[in-house]
């Protein structure tokens, strides 16, 4: 087998991902791309560059908020945490997203 | 509303924002860089700063605030290359604004519906013969037979058009234009009025009493606007008449109506061949054009089998009414200068392509420090076309004020004459929409090329490369050059059209008219029918009137005529003594009524023979006058003297005329103004004149003695109107309206291509000898002479003209083929004109390479060292 190629993370999942890691507890951004990457066992790779833009947006949206603290090498790291309007909005996206994935399934078993 | 506000608070902590930002961002590279000791991690991260930027873009306003910033910067830089920002300003206002004007001009003309409402579904119905070569109007009886048969009109209406005197104590008689129409003509119409009633069918019914509508401006300026006057009687042609309604603000259809009065047929207009009035239907709903055709096709063919003696050979012709207004008429003329201006602001949006084009070769490198510090490639475009859009905005911002000076020329132009109803001169919302529209299209049309190929500069070359860095070289240049040699070609449709213009004024302007137009008065007189019902009281009240005229000091002779030079003509079925019988009509003869003073008055002279005597202007002496090209035709060869004719009035034929004398051609028709017809003077007692020109000849300036003829004529009928007292001078200027007014529009626009065209070669050849600087001193250097060196750049600047004009002239042949309608004594491949133009281009383009070429010479062999 040659080299394994990462898919595309579906548009719009971004932000449902993101707000998935969170629900254990506050991440640094590092910690959340590499949580991603693991549990998907290396399939699912954020890129940098949209991670932090993603963030940035979630905060502005108010599902997430930020404070600075201590990593685990002790460095100043800038934390984020679910607010009560994220988690809300995980329920919805991922009862969304279980729905579509749950169609989608049902068209190529059957059709 | 939340987001919002987070991001106004974001605002002032924007300090705080940023440090976040960055200290994060450094954590994340850091702890990549412990997790990857390959190095790869600052590879894989990418460009922070761009990381950064749109992590703050989240915060911020981001599209207002980058917008804003590039707003400033572009603000910035032209501030810096003050000139090129003007010159580029200047050529787009005047692009837009001439552009913005011809479509307020335009959009008038062709969305002017007669005030209609469907006023495309109204058609006109007339009597045609077979071939399609002579219409009629319509007859009383046929209307009447046709109007009960028809199914493919919503209605039928009939009309004549008649000046009307109106008196009663309002004020002083006045002159009204009136429409005499079947009482459903406001219905099909669709018009209705403000106050009072329609007419309806017992007002046209013989004997009813007489009624009459009232235009709203007429009820405006002569009633003051009194809704009492419904129900009252005001004098129309001498005859009592009732005012049953007035119509609603301007309505005045059909024409220029200014009273409505029923049309009641009367024992003349009962004659079936007697096709005097204007029948004019709508279509029924969901009824095509080509069925109503074919209906009233069928229905006037049946008309002619079963009076064949009057409608033999008569079919009917529908046309959309819009068709026949004079508006419709200009429509072609209007594209093509439409299409001329729509040049000029191609032309002008090229040569900012051009500017910009050039301007970008020496940003090249300002662009490549940027993509380098991490700005993105949508970002410049974005920018380079913020600043192309903020030129052609400022362009459209002082190109309406372009526009208002270019309406404000005109209409001071056309000062005094009479404008038609649809020309509308007034800036409104459409024509900022328009504006605004063109300034923002072609801000980005002449932007995107400079901005695509700055977007794709290539760094590395842009920044090792000494000095000013080249965008692509030989590849922009190209498409400099193909941007000129479009102008080149734009330029020489529009100098090829304008030189036909001219020409053809000059032609329309150095053709005698045949008569002195000097220091002739003119006004007009309707005697109406109820207080001069005889035709002998019609030559009686002119002849007297001429004598009192004479009278009058200033006045040289005084004459009453029907038609003024360049004012059409009248026309009788005639035949000729002796001659053959010709088909089943009668041919028609052009005829003039005049007194014999109008020869004096015209100062025209005798050919040959005489002129007839005041004596027998008014005593039907049986003589007649004819113009060179009458006698040519009818008796070449021979002597017309003693010749006879006679003419057919109201169905009898008149007394044999006898020819007493020859005059010059004078010039009658104003839609071909250079054709002499041929043209007899019938005295005035042959066919006297119920509606007439009064014209005379004075020794002071005509103008000054309007109001003496006025009170002249109103002292002998104080009940008279007289009216459109204007020198003969002033007419013949609006007959000639078109052809001048457009010539020096066309003129106008000619002359801003050929400037904007040869700064567009001036910049390309600026450009291209600024970049040649080094090699032309190193030409010099080896040897060479600055006549290689001119020759080089020559060579080179003047390719793209000469391509230009290649294809430009073939192309100019098409486009003044459609002028063909206004060209006078001029043929649209008129060779001169195509010559004069392209030498006019290839001066203006020398010109343009001249200054730039120059300091091509004049390069110093030092400049090697700056290097």
């Amino acid at each position: 087998m040659g080299e394994r190629t990462t898919p595309e993370l579906l548009p719009g999942t971004l932000y449902m991902l993101i707000l998935r890691t969170l629900r254990g507890g506050p991440l640094h951004g590092y910690a959340i791309a590499k949580r991603v990457k693991d549990s998907s066992r290396e399939d699912l790779i954020i890129e940098d560059g949209s991670l932090y833009p993603a963030l940035n947006r979630m905060l502005v949206k108010g599902w997430l908020k930020a404070e600075w603290g201590i990593s685990e090498n002790n460095r100043k790291a800038r934390f984020y945490q679910l607010t009560p309007e994220g988690r809300h909005q995980l329920e919805q996206e991922s009862e969304d997203f279980d729905r579509l994935i749950r169609a989608i399934q049902l068209v190529m078993r059957t059709a | 509303m939340k987001r919002f506000r987070k991001r106004l608070t974001a605002l002032w902590r924007r300090r705080q924002l940023d440090r976040d930002l960055q200290d994060e961002l450094r954590f994340h590279l850091e702890m990549a860089g412990e997790a990857d000791a390959g190095g790869n991690a600052r590879r894989h991260f990418g460009n922070a700063t761009n990381i950064e930027e749109r992590c703050r873009d989240v915060w911020t306003f981001a599209r207002i605030e980058t917008l804003w910033q590039d707003v400033r910067y572009a603000a910035r830089t032209f501030a810096r290359n003050p000139g090129f920002a003007a010159v580029a300003v200047i050529a787009l206002a005047l692009g837009i604004g001439a552009d913005t004007a011809m479509f307020t001009i335009v959009n008038g003309a062709i969305s002017w519906t007669m005030g209609l409402d469907q006023g495309e579904r109204v058609m006109v119905v007339s009597a045609t013969d077979a071939s399609h070569a002579q219409s009629f109007g319509t007859s009383y009886p046929d209307f009447r037979d046709l109007r009960a048969r028809v199914h493919s009109l919503e209605g039928l209406a009939a009309y004549q058009f008649r000046p009307v005197n109106v008196s009663d104590r309002s004020g002083l008689p006045e002159r009204y234009y009136c429409v005499r129409t079947s009482a459903n003509g406001n219905r099909v119409a669709r018009q209705k009025p403000l106050l009072g009633r329609d007419l309806t069918a017992d007002d046209e019914s013989p004997g009813a009493a007489a009624v009459v509508l009232l235009g709203h401006h007429v009820w405006q300026q002569r009633y003051g606007g009194d809704p009492a006057i419904v129900g009252q009687t005001i004098r129309v042609d001498e005859v009592p008449t009732l005012v049953v309604g007035v119509m609603p603000p301007g309505r005045r259809f059909p024409e220029d109506t200014d009273l409505w009065t029923p049309l009641i047929p009367t024992s003349a207009m009962e004659k079936r061949d007697s096709r005097s009035l204007m029948a004019y239907g709508r279509l029924a709903d969901g009824v095509k054009l080509t069925a109503a055709r074919t209906e009233l096709d069928t229905l006037m063919r049946q008309l002619a089998s079963e009076f064949p003696e009057t409608n033999r050979g008569l079919t009917a012709e529908v046309q959309p009414i819009i068709v026949v207004t004079g508006a419709y008429a200009m429509r072609p003329l209007f594209a093509v200068l439409f299409g001329a201006v729509g040049f000029v602001l191609l032309i002008a949006c090229a040569d900012v392509a051009n500017m910009l084009l050039a301007r970008a070769a020496g940003r090249a490198r300002e662009i490549s420090i940027r993509v380098a510090i991490g700005a993105g490639r949508v970002r410049i475009i974005r920018q380079l076309l913020i600043e192309s859009t903020m030129l052609s905005l400022t362009g459209g911002l002082l190109g309406w004020l372009v526009a208002i000076g270019g309406l404000r020329w005109f209409d001071a132009g056309t000062g005094g004459l009479v404008k038609p109803p649809w020309l509308n001169l007034k800036l409104d919302g459409a024509a900022f929409a328009y504006l605004a529209a063109v300034s923002i299209v072609t801000g980005v049309l002449f932007g995107l090329a400079p901005a695509l190929r700055l977007a794709k500069v290539d760094i590395h070359g842009a920044l090792k490369d000494g000095g000013y860095g080249t965008v692509g070289g030989r590849h922009s240049l190209s498409l400099a050059n193909t941007l000129v040699a479009f102008e080149m070609a734009l330029c020489v449709m529009l100098l090829a059209g304008a030189g036909l213009m001219i020409r053809s004024t000059a032609n329309l302007y150095s053709t005698p008219i045949g008569m002195n137009t000097a220091n002739v008065l003119t006004m007009r007189i309707n005697l109406p029918e109820a207080r001069y019902p005889r035709e002998e009281d019609l030559v009686r009240f002119h002849e007297a009137l001429a004598t009192r005229l004479d009278a009058l000091p200033g006045v040289e002779a005084a004459a009453v005529v029907s038609n003024l030079p360049l004012g059409g003509r009248m026309s009788f079925p005639y035949e000729v003594e002796g001659a053959a019988p010709g088909g089943e009509r009668l041919p028609e003869l052009d005829a003039i009524v005049a007194a014999a003073s109008y020869f004096r008055v015209g100062q025209v002279p005798v050919r040959r023979g005489r002129l007839f005597t005041d004596r027998e202007t008014t005593s039907r002496a049986a003589v007649t006058v004819v113009n060179e090209n009458f006698a040519a035709r009818t008796w070449p060869g021979e002597n017309p003297i003693g010749k006879r004719l006679r003419v057919v009035r109201n169905h009898t034929a008149e007394a044999w005329l006898t020819v007493v004398g020859v005059v010059p051609d004078i010039l009658q028709d104003f839609r071909h103004p250079l054709d002499h017809s041929p043209l007899i003077y019938l005295p005035h007692s042959e066919a006297p004149l119920r509606v007439a020109y009064l014209v005379a000849r004075t020794t002071v300036p005509p103008g000054t003695m309007a109001e003496a003829f006025r009170t002249e004529v109103q002292r002998m009928d104080e009940g008279l109107p007289v009216y459109e007292v204007r020198t003969l001078e002033n007419r013949i200027a609006e007959n000639r309206l078109t052809t001048s007014l457009f010539g020096a529009i066309c003129t106008v626009f000619a002359a801003v291509a050929l400037v904007l065209a040869s700064i567009g070669l001036y910049s390309v050849t600026a450009h291209s000898v600024s970049q040649r600087m080094q090699e032309f001193g190193i030409r010099l250097a080896v040897g060479g002479t600055s006549g290689d060196i001119l020759r080089l750049v020559f060579r080179q600047s003047l390719r793209p003209l000469v391509i230009g004009l290649m294809a430009g002239l073939p192309l100019a042949l098409v486009v003044t083929h459609l002028l063909r309608a206004v060209l006078t004594g001029v043929s649209p491949g008129d060779p001169v004109t195509f010559l004069a133009a392209s030498g006019v281009l290839v001066l203006a383009g020398v010109a343009g390479c001249a200054i730039p070429a120059r300091r091509a010479v004049r390069v110093d062999v030092v400049v090697l060292r700056s290097e």
